[in-house]
């Protein structure tokens, strides 16, 4: 009994002295991102996570300087961007999230001519990889006037089949009929049943799918790149890319855009931690 | 109802609650803070320097009430990506665009009426512009005999070196007339003092990766992607004796080149440093030189290209900017007025100069005194005089929508062919020869298929 | 009376699936049936286009760019399932130990990566991959001595690009893994034990067993995923596809193609021989599972 406990903490100890150093290894990107966004361009190429100084720890604390943050927000108007992508991906979000609640619930529960048909389609659409989608879309885009709007970006967004999908299950499973029956003989409206039983039964479903909506809409690229034209309506993905390529690399400056652009949706997972692990885990869980 | 809202409220999870409110107060925040919009023509660039150039006689015009003009640096790749997007659907981009020339060409690729600058063509004509400016350095902006912008430079190339360490070798580069003198004469400077196996310096910032460099050389030595009739013809005895010579120069423990990234901080310290001690240099690049790189003021002298033979050809170009105007512009007669009084004002064509170190397309200016004055950068040589004696003589370029592709296809023959020399150990030029002749059909026969493939370019040739 | 009911309840079932079927049906439906149009296109951006039939594909079986992209794709697409997925399972049974202490920030670790955008990633990675001045160069430099000048981002982008994503990824299958191993009844791993039969022999005959299903699933989200792989070179590669195209993959060309030389018809020929291939990994992963489900 006691070895076989010492062998549990020598098994313990190995473990730990596997995981520490790669716990590290993956954490050094993020240190190195926050100090270099933090250096002046001299002290960049001199020292390679904090300058050396007199200070506390033999580090130049006064060194560090806040310019390129500075410059971002008050020469190169950063500030928009950081707002046009909460708008876009919480607005998102929210409203592909009420779409598909809707319309998974309509697919599971209620009967309506084509529902079969749009099952069928909606499943077959979880293979279409978007990319496919991007030119015709575009085109499509163009023609209804809605290319560098806020419009084409979002509505387009609205109907992933993915989520759909995924909601369409949660009702089937979470939702029992008799209920709704119930409700219907209490003479609630189909609208209000939706509302007041539907989505605070499938409530995990909910919270996990508008996070994990808001954190693809947020790390969206590709169709903003395309869609849009105006600087002022880009989210940070792309304002930041747009950073790259004028003459003089600015380092600094690139990795102050790239933490303002990390930093919210990291804020909010750390807030949410369960919530969003199981909106991301969310496909797997069904298996 | 309320109550199934009450319900549906309290049964928010946190995350849905906090996004909820996110959209909100966004939505707010957008509405109560619209996009400014700016009175005034809009200008995009991409060179920052320019936004110096300019600003005199910016300031001028808002001295004479003209209208405001709202200059916007942007990167090279987002400029580009921001013009097409707009000429492709319609949307609205800037009143002026300065374009570089490697952009220039996708511009060009579509039928001529939808090429989303307006045609300058008849104004240049019919005002008389067109005897005053060099005819071929309309060439880049031009498409199927139409005009489409106008040229901002010249852009001769020289070749710029490290005065002090070579002086301080005692090394006189004044019998230097061709690339194998160079070789020869600078060939000492490569020493390894740190005893790392290495040199601690190289001879030439050139790597194969470099196309812009490459296709400088190329066409210095006579060579290029297309022929005096716009056709096609990359894989030449010339191109692939050049590109030989080019890649025996950075493989191999003999390789006279190192990587020294444009641009880069990185690469500045290498500059610094004196990693390579010449470097080939268009008179944009002097300007760049002078700004980035303060602390190499007087240690830097220029002198005519190495020919590629006794006699040659002693200078190449490199890059080009034009302006034109996007057809979307709602005030195209008040841009071609601004492009005007920017473009051919001797004021600017000084400042050009004086400021940035370009040389003016315009001919009638090339004989002021100014290029004569020393330049305390480059070691108090007359700078100005030497590009402007090669400006005349520069290699002629093409217009083909295609010479981008042609470049990149080009820069891959350059890299396979590098790696191919290195896993074989063959680091001498005329054994490379063969080598090229096979890289250059390959990316040729890539470049003709896409060309093929083109249904709007059709009849145009 | 149940008429009625049905009725009413048709009428509340439009309203509410209105919103998605209407989205769904004008950017998935119709878009798809331009894709097949298009096609068969040659356009100049969405307002000059010409029909030209099945040239489009002709031309891409021709076009060695393409088969660069596929190549590339291919290989990045086999790094993902072959060593991103193996060390997110090692990873998953180091902290999947009984009572392994500290394994909630273990996982937070792991995890956080994934949380930043590709582009955000490709940023801060085209800096530490930099020549001389980046990261991993510097400390290369100074633990092993190998030279400053190493090109990731010149010659090496391949590999570039699956050391990144290696960083972004294994912790997030790490988490499905762990979901999945929690799930093994240890009852028959300690039978299993009992029986004398080894770690590695537990492992293939109890634990691999029971995460199958998990497993499979990932294998296809990963493989999903790395086929379209875009942002990551695009951003790393400032716009372009790197040296001689080493870093060009399907969706770049296809992007590419489409709104930088602006023939939308030749980028969805490319849309859709990449659904081809996606089809076709589904219907080998969906005949694999059923094989061993049966064996």
């Amino acid at each position: 009994m006691r070895s076989h406990s010492v062998s549990l903490k020598m098994w313990a100890l190995a473990a730990h002295a596997a995981l520490i150093p790669l716990a590290i290894l993956t954490l050094i990107p993020f240190v190195w991102l926050l100090t270099a966004s933090l250096k002046s361009t001299d002290d960049f190429f001199s020292s390679m996570f904090l300058p050396a100084g007199d200070g506390p720890l033999g580090i130049a604390w006064g060194d560090l300087t806040l310019e390129h943050y500075n410059r971002l927000f008050f020469e190169l108007g950063i500030g928009r961007a950081l707002l046009n992508s909460v708008f876009l991906s919480s607005t998102t979000a929210v409203l592909a999230t009420l779409a598909c609640a809707a319309g998974g619930y309509a697919l599971a529960h209620l009967r309506f001519a084509g529902r079969g048909l749009v099952t069928t389609l909606v499943l077959a659409a979880l293979i279409i990889p978007p990319p496919l989608l991007l030119a015709p879309t575009y085109q499509l885009l163009y023609e209804l006037g809605m290319l560098d709007s806020y419009t084409g970006l979002i509505l387009p967004a609205l109907a992933p089949a993915f989520g759909v999908f995924l909601f369409r299950q949660a009702t089937l499973q979470s939702v029992p009929r008799e209920l709704l029956e119930a409700a219907r003989i209490d003479g609630c409206s189909e609208i209000g049943i939706f509302f007041g039983v539907v989505l605070p039964l499938v409530r995990p479903m909910v919270g996990a799918f508008i996070l994990i909506t808001f954190l693809a809409t947020w790390n969206n690229f590709v169709w903003p790149q395309v869609v849009l034209q105006t600087a002022e309506k880009f989210p940070l993905s792309v304002a930041v890319s747009q950073l790259k390529g004028v003459y003089r690399q600015d380092y600094g400056l690139l990795m102050a855009g790239t933490v303002v652009s990390v930093l919210p949706p990291a804020a909010l997972f750390m807030l949410l931690q369960k919530e969003f692990i199981s909106g991301l885990t969310a496909g797997a869980v069904k298996g | 109802m309320r109550t199934a809202l009450e319900t549906l409220i309290r049964s928010l999870s946190p995350g849905a609650a906090i996004i909820i409110a996110f959209a909100i107060v966004s939505a707010v925040a957008l509405v109560a803070w619209p996009i400014p919009s700016r009175p005034g023509l809009e200008m995009w660039i991409f060179s920052p320097e320019h936004r110096l150039l300019y600003a005199p006689a910016l300031d001028d015009r808002r001295d004479h009430d003209e209208p405001n003009v709202n200059l916007r640096v942007i990167g090279i790749p987002a400029l580009k990506r921001r013009m097409m997007s707009g000429f492709f659907a319609g949307l609205q981009t800037a009143d002026l665009i300065e374009v570089e020339r490697q952009m220039a060409g996708q511009a060009f690729t579509g039928p001529l009426e939808s090429v989303g600058f307006v045609d300058l063509t008849d104004r240049l004509a019919s005002e008389g512009l067109l005897d005053q400016i060099n005819t071929p350095s309309f060439g880049p902006w031009s498409s199927r005999d139409r005009i489409f912008g106008l040229p901002h430079d010249v852009h001769p190339v020289l070749l710029a070196y490290r005065a002090d360490i070579v002086e301080a070798a005692g090394i006189d580069l004044s019998t230097v007339k061709t690339w194998a003198d160079f070789r020869r004469v600078m060939r000492p400077l490569m020493v390894d003092h740190d005893k790392d196996g290495k040199p601690d310096r190289y001879l030439l910032g050139l790597w194969e990766t470099d196309g812009d460099r490459f296709e400088t050389l190329l066409l210095q030595a006579g060579g290029g992607f297309f022929d005096a009739d716009e056709r096609l013809a990359m894989d030449t005895e010339t191109n692939a004796r050049v590109l030989a010579e080019l890649i025996s120069w950075c493989v191999g423990p003999d390789r006279i080149a190192a990587d020294v990234p444009d641009f880069t901080a990185a690469g500045n310290k290498l500059k610094i440093d004196g990693y390579a001690i010449a470097y080939i240099m268009p008179d944009w690049m002097c300007n760049i030189w002078r700004l980035q790189l303060p602390q190499l003021a007087g240690k830097v002298k220029v002198m005519p290209l190495p020919a590629w033979e006794p006699g040659g050809r002693r200078t190449s170009v490199w890059g080009g900017t034009m302006v034109g105007i996007p057809k979307t512009s709602q005030r195209v007669d008040e841009a071609w007025e601004l492009a005007k009084d920017l473009y051919f004002s001797d004021v600017i064509a000084r400042e050009l100069y004086t400021r940035n170190d370009i040389v003016t397309p315009i001919k009638t200016y090339w004989d002021d005194p100014m290029f004569d004055q020393p330049d305390e950068y480059f070691g108090g040589q007359a700078k100005g005089r030497l590009y402007v004696e090669q400006a005349p003589l520069i290699p002629a370029r093409t217009s083909s929508p295609y010479a981008k592709l042609a470049l990149d296809r080009f820069r891959d023959a350059a890299v396979a062919v590098a790696e191919w020399a290195r896993k074989n150990g063959t680091f001498d030029a005329s054994a490379l020869v063969p080598r090229c002749r096979d890289e250059l059909a390959r990316a040729e026969t890539a470049v003709r298929r896409q060309m093929e493939r083109n249904v709007f370019l059709e009849g145009a040739e | 009376m149940s008429g009625r009911a049905r009725e009413q309840g048709s009428f509340a079932a439009y309203m509410l699936a209105a919103p998605f079927l209407g989205v769904f049906l004008l950017f998935v439906v119709v878009p798809l049936a331009r894709a097949g149009v298009l096609a068969l296109m040659q356009t100049y951006g969405p307002q000059d286009s010409r029909f030209v039939m099945l040239r489009n594909f002709t031309s891409l079986v021709q076009d060695p760019l393409f088969w660069r992209a596929v190549g590339n794709t291919l290989v990045f697409t086999a790094a993902s399932v072959f060593i991103q997925l193996p060390l997110a399972l090692g990873l998953a049974m180091l902290l999947n130990r009984p009572g392994l202490r500290g394994r909630g920030a273990y996982r937070l670790i792991f995890f956080s990566p994934q949380l930043m955008g590709l582009v955000f990633v490709a940023m801060l990675a085209s800096i530490i991959f930099e020549k001389r001045s980046g990261l991993l160069n510097q400390a290369l430099h100074a633990a092993f001595g190998t030279s400053l000048d190493f090109p990731w981002l010149q010659t090496f982008v391949m590999p570039t690009l699956i050391i990144t994503t290696l960083w972004m990824y294994v912790g997030f299958n790490m988490v499905y893994f762990l979901a999945a191993l929690q799930n093994v009844d240890q009852t028959l791993v300690e039978a299993a034990s009992i029986d004398g039969a080894g770690p590695w022999a537990r492992f293939v005959n109890v634990t691999l067993p029971a995460i199958r299903p998990v497993a499979s699933f990932v294998v296809l989200l990963s493989i999903i995923g790395s086929v379209q792989l875009f942002e990551l070179p695009y951003v790393m590669l400032n716009a372009t596809a790197g040296p001689a195209n080493r870093g060009l993959t399907i969706v770049m060309y296809l992007y590419q193609s489409g709104f930088e030389t602006g023939d939308l018809g030749y980028a969805s020929a490319i849309g859709w021989v990449l659904a081809l291939m996606l089809v076709g990994f589904a219907a080998i992963q969906l005949r694999l599972a059923r094989s061993e489900a049966k064996a």
